[in-house]
């Protein structure tokens, strides 16, 4: 199939075949992450701007390394360091940005519609690095990527999204992908965190981990927010370990060799003990090198490669 | 004196609709009659007469819309008293009620007044301010109720926030008996609404919007009924957007407690799914939220059998770059003076959800009645508050469009069709469609 479109904005509005497409054209870019000289002249003269808004660390230095690998120059705006710290609207800085003229814009930001809000605004294309509590397409797309190197086709496979469900846009944007390849996808966390309304989702809601690790094929804990907390929204972090933490006991219950999964950055000892992150079930690395090789992915398309460069 | 000829009349109570000849002579109706002719006029006048043809056109009482947001003193850049009065013109309003939460906020008489004066200046629509409950909208300590009625306030309210401690505006039920006044009730519970920007319920969860729950109003609507029914005191419900108040309005009106209620248009025309569809349009954030269809059905029922007593725009205008940010960022509210009235047109009565009469029941006659205002019917004698309405009148809303100085409603964009043709205030003609100055002629 062919590739047009201007953004990458959310994964519920892209089809089963764009998602197949990426993880195909990911598959050598993250070869090329291990050659000597991990420099490709693809994109040598585009420009690609980092907009960041919430502090990251791992995203975006993907995102910048993603870049960097392509040829293309990089330049990322924190928030710290700019205008956006002075007062000035996303509007005005989509328009400055637009007057330097880049060939894509990668944004993540607190509110939910941001990225929409900018490609609105863009002639250059605009990558969703997450908005707001709404989602996180990228790293949906690198999950399920792993997902894929590990257990070929995800049809009937049984995937555990564990945690706080309700703030979060990488649940959101797994439901999405994970449903579209044929995945079993179960939501677990305490009602504060996974409310009624979260069925929307279409997928299987449960408060009991432990009533839903048999048969898992993946289990994937979510980053709590400890300021959570202090919202009322659970009592303790003993409390919540106690009920949804990751330890070996409970991985020993799917009855499988279970992915173990984690978007980072993790609070050992509170949704993962560090003996499951430490060991060979746990993944998270992997996702992190996935990750870039998707962000070069997604680049390529929008920034329309010739697959000839990449072979 | 004014000649209409071959307007359409509808009875408020009957919904019957008939067409006849009125005669405006100072500032109230003279005469309605099957019709009239020209040597009866002249008896009737020494000045001259000038006459129009409403021929398929209605001739509605002026209406009447107790929520708006006028801005002036302090956020003039929003708005200001003089374009909200000539806005509510030109959408058919005759007389309108300013809420207090300007800067500062309306809660001293000075300040009342001061809105009194800067609408007579504006020479648009009757402009009335309400006053707050309390001092800066505080909810610390009451206002002087007594004094600011004496200046002209015709309702007390702190809308833009409810008053959280019960008992302070139980005190304030029983003070404001003073005034005869009622009370306006924002029916909002701080805690349960913090930090949302739109219902909580499926498509908050989808969008990734913090929500706010029916519960935020529904429990202050209870607890503020239950205060009116103990105090036997007036009360108000300002923009009634959930299913279950409705319920509560109802039951408290077979108790017999003395309470009113409101519905804003956007809650009848649209749902949270707009967010949604629109992706993230911030002209669709307003508080109270735009809720599900449910609760649109039982606020349309809630007007139909007469538990929701009126229809009000909450106009609250913003500036263009305030609502030029993503959806969570941006403040609540639509602008709506000057389209409320064709959206209801083209949205409910054309389609024939909302019968005229009940339009006009609900958006003049029952706010002159529950604010004891000027107007609400055509009948002689009546104070000449009345709009030549145009059902078949078409506009595309579009930016250069408004009087008002702000444009964050949805309905940029659309075609709306009804609008009001030319307006009197007190029989004096005030406003007049553009394109169509001089519609009428002098009786030669």
């Amino acid at each position: 199939m062919k590739w047009n479109r201007k953004d990458v904005l959310h994964i519920e509005n892209l089809t089963r075949e764009e998602i197949e497409l990426i993880i195909q054209t990911a598959k050598p870019m993250k070869e090329i992450l291990f050659r000597p000289i991990k420099k490709l002249p693809t994109f040598r003269g585009k420009s690609v701007i980092n907009l960041f808004y919430e502090s990251s660390t791992r995203t975006r230095s993907s995102f910048e390394t993603a870049a960097k690998v392509l040829g293309a120059d990089t330049s990322s705006l924190a928030v710290a360091q700019s205008s956006m710290n002075k007062g000035e609207t996303l509007y005005d800085t989509a328009r400055t940005l637009q007057a330097m003229n880049p060939d894509l814009v990668v944004i993540r930001h607190a509110s939910s519609g941001a990225a929409q809000f900018l490609a609105q605004t863009l002639k250059a294309g605009v990558i969703n690095a997450g908005d707001g509590q709404h989602e996180h397409p990228t790293q949906a797309l690198l999950d399920l990527f792993t997902m894929r190197e590990h257990l070929a086709d995800l049809t009937g496979k049984k995937v555990l999204i564990v945690g706080d469900v309700l703030h979060s846009r990488v649940a959101r944007s797994n439901v999405y992908a994970l449903t579209k390849m044929g995945a079993e996808v179960v939501l677990v966390g305490p009602p504060t965190l996974l409310p009624p309304e979260m069925r929307i989702l279409g997928v299987k809601m449960s408060y009991q981990l432990d009533l839903e690790l048999p048969g898992a094929d993946v289990v994937m804990a979510l980053r709590l927010q400890l300021e959570r907390q202090q919202a009322g929204l659970f009592p303790s972090l003993r409390e919540y370990s106690q009920l949804y933490g990751l330890n070996r006991e409970r991985l020993e219950k799917t009855g499988k060799n279970t992915l173990v999964m984690h978007p980072g950055p993790m609070n050992r000892g509170v949704e993962i003990s560090s003996e499951v992150a430490n060991s060979p079930n746990a993944v998270i690395e992997e996702q992190v090198t996935n990750g870039v090789a998707i962000r070069m992915a997604l680049m390529y398309l929008l920034m329309g490669g010739n697959s000839n460069v990449v072979a | 004196m004014w000649w209409l000829k071959n307007v359409k009349i509808v009875d408020p109570e009957s919904g019957s609709i008939q067409v006849k000849d009125v005669l405006l002579e100072g500032e109230r109706i003279l005469e309605i009659r099957d019709s009239l002719t020209k040597e009866e006029v002249q008896n009737k006048s020494q000045t001259g007469i000038q006459v129009i043809d409403g021929t398929g056109k209605y001739l509605f009482p002026g209406l009447i819309d107790v929520h708006t947001h006028l801005r002036e003193p302090g956020q003039e850049e929003k708005e200001e008293i003089a374009t909200g009065a000539r806005a509510a013109l030109k959408g058919g309003f005759t007389t309108i009620l300013a809420m207090p939460n300007t800067k500062p906020v309306l809660d001293q008489r000075a300040l009342i007044e001061f809105v009194c004066n800067q609408g007579e200046r504006a020479g648009g629509a009757n402009v009335y301010p309400i006053g707050a409950i309390t001092k800066g909208q505080k909810g610390q300590e009451l206002t002087e109720m007594v004094d600011l009625a004496a200046g002209g306030a015709k309702a007390f309210s702190d809308d833009g926030k409810e008053v959280q401690n019960a008992e302070l505006l139980r005190l304030a039920m029983e003070y404001v008996k003073l005034t005869g006044l009622p009370l306006i009730s924002h029916c909002e519970d701080e805690n349960l609404a913090r930090g949302g920007a739109m219902h909580k319920g499926v498509v908050s969860a989808k969008l990734g919007l913090r929500g706010i729950p029916s519960s935020a109003e529904t429990v202050m609507v209870a607890r503020d009924i239950l205060l009116a029914e103990e105090t036997g005191s007036k009360l108000h419900l300002a923009h009634i957007s959930a299913k279950e108040s409705v319920n509560l309005i109802r039951a408290a009106k077979q108790r017999g407690v003395d309470v009113t209620a409101e519905v804003n248009p956007h809650h009848l025309i649209f749902t949270d799914e707009a967010i949604a569809e629109s992706k993230y349009n911030p002209s669709y954030k307003v508080n109270p939220p735009l809720r599900s269809a449910q609760d649109r059905q039982a606020l349309l029922e809630g007007i139909l059998d007469g538990t929701l007593d009126m229809l009000a725009t909450d106009h609250a205008p913003h500036t263009w770059e305030e609502k030029m940010k993503p959806f969570a960022e941006v403040p609540f509210g639509i602008a709506g003076l000057e389209t409320a009235l064709a959206a209801i047109w083209t949205y409910l009565v054309q389609p024939g959800k909302l019968p005229v009469e009940t339009l006009l029941r609900v958006w003049s006659l029952n706010p002159a009645r529950r604010f004891k205002l000027p107007g609400g019917l055509v009948q002689s004698g009546q104070i000449a508050d009345l709009v030549l309405f145009d059902p078949e009148q078409k506009e595309k809303i579009e930016p250069g469009w408004f009087i008002s100085k702000a444009q964050n409603t949805p309905f940029l964009g659309q075609e709306l069709q009804g609008f009001a043709s030319m307006v009197w205030v007190s029989g004096q003609l005030r406003f007049q469609k553009a394109g169509e100055e001089k519609a009428w002629q002098e009786l030669q």
